[in-house]
């Protein structure tokens, strides 16, 4: 089977705004976001020959930008660079006051979680992946899946609601 | 009828079977507790879905367009030709008549058996596996591995990282490993004082996994996962504690 790299790249661009969507809820900012779709697509074009060509596109490219950013987190992490969860990107967040009050308090409150749950309510809840092809996108098991986007949405409606989780 | 709040979400999540729906809206229907709790998730999948909704209005950098054609990396394989050539399946030869599929299975088999022992004997990993009384164990490196190296405090250099702890239906735990060098993962489970080898594979490096792997997994570890593990494997916390307890049995 064929296809031209024109029609890939065409898929991708198609793609792009969900790749900036799931970025975006992976960083802190925009442009950690686009640092990171960029360096998963460049990756993608080096590793191309790995797509299989009846695989879905999305899936496999969410699954290239999720390693990339964890191998960026454990970059940082082995340069000695703060661990902290909320301290994953080179730029400061963006402040509540350039409009977006409520992608700044989400993406805040999602920096906050565990890596791991971060991942499965991304797939989920802002890219809308059922929970198979989210847990085939982590290599996970389906039940280990629910329970990291169930750990994961509690803690989130907590500190949505400035409450407790009930 | 109580429901928990993962099967709300997964109502809210549309995973949910259509005998369970039913069930489900005639229960809120009746119980405005429940619908309360309903209404809690739906809010937050809703917030959480709405607020990053906006990104996908934003106009497209010129550089991430350029990278999705393929133009970010002079040597990628999108300038070298036209045409992507994926790889051609291997054409298969055609059945002998006496039983050849079965002796061809075999065959691979015995090959794919050969090339991981071959790769875990032949490495400088000093034999992580050898015979145990009664089966393969973990040895050396990957023992010590396996009893005190948490997959939350790996830094992604490792020659042997550590994937998935989770416990089995019997309380025993069990934990995946990549050993490196060796491009082998597995699945070991504690058993006694050993960690016994449930399974192997050969790691085919996964797409956009460079030097640092980041999953300690294959399709055939998955697997043997999924046909053990009692619930959700291990998160941070939980893995730590049972670190703690020398991944001992708690019945």
């Amino acid at each position: 089977m064929t296809q031209s790299s024109e029609e890939i790249g065409e898929r991708i661009v198609e793609l792009l705004p969900r790749l900036r969507r799931f970025a975006r809820s992976l960083s802190r900012n925009q442009h950690d976001a686009d640092d990171l779709v960029q360096s998963g697509i460049e990756r993608a074009w080096r590793h191309l020959e790995q797509f299989k060509p009846d695989a879905n596109l999305a899936s496999w490219m969410f699954g290239i930008l999720k390693n990339a950013w964890l191998d960026n987190l454990r970059s940082r992490r082995r340069r000695g660079e703060v661990a902290l969860p909320e301290d994953s990107g080179e730029h400061p967040a963006i402040s509540p006051v350039d409009g977006n009050t409520e992608l700044w308090s989400v993406s805040e409150a999602m920096s906050k979680l565990p890596e791991e749950q971060r991942l499965a309510v991304a797939l989920v809840l802002v890219e809308g992946l059922s929970y198979k092809e989210a847990a085939e996108v982590l290599e996970i098991p389906m039940g280990t899946l629910t329970s990291r986007l169930a750990r994961g949405r509690t803690a989130l409606a907590a500190a949505l609601e400035g409450g407790n989780p009930s | 009828m109580k429901y928990d709040d993962e099967t709300l979400m997964a109502y809210v999540d549309g995973e949910v079977d259509a005998k369970l729906r039913a069930d489900i809206d005639a229960a809120i229907a009746r119980d405005p507790v429940l619908a309360s709790r309903v209404e809690r998730q739906r809010a937050v999948r809703g917030k959480v879905s709405g607020a990053f909704a906006k990104v996908l209005e934003q106009p497209l950098p010129d550089e991430l367009m350029r990278a999705a054609r393929g133009g970010a990396t002079s040597g990628s394989p999108a300038n070298r030709g036209n045409v992507l050539q994926f790889p051609a399946r291997p054409s298969r030869a055609p059945s002998p008549p006496w039983r050849g599929r079965e002796w061809a299975a075999m065959a691979a088999s015995l090959i794919l058996g050969a090339v991981i022992s071959w790769r875990l004997f032949a490495t400088g990993e000093g034999a992580p596996i050898v015979p145990g009384k009664a089966s393969l164990v973990a040895h050396g490196a990957l023992a010590h591995a396996l009893d005190i190296q948490l997959a939350s405090e790996q830094r992604g250099g490792e020659a042997i990282s550590i994937g998935l702890t989770f416990k089995t239906k019997d309380g025993n735990y069990c934990r995946s490993f990549e050993l490196r060098a060796s491009r082998t993962v597995g699945l070991a489970c504690r058993v006694g004082s050993e960690w016994q080898v449930a399974a192997t594979d050969a790691k085919e490096p996964a797409a956009g996994q460079m030097q640092q792997a980041s999953s300690a997994i294959s399709p055939a570890i998955l697997r043997a996962i999924e046909s053990r593990v009692d619930g959700a494997a291990l998160d941070a916390d939980a893995e730590r504690d049972a670190k703690e307890r020398g991944f001992e049995p708690n019945h």
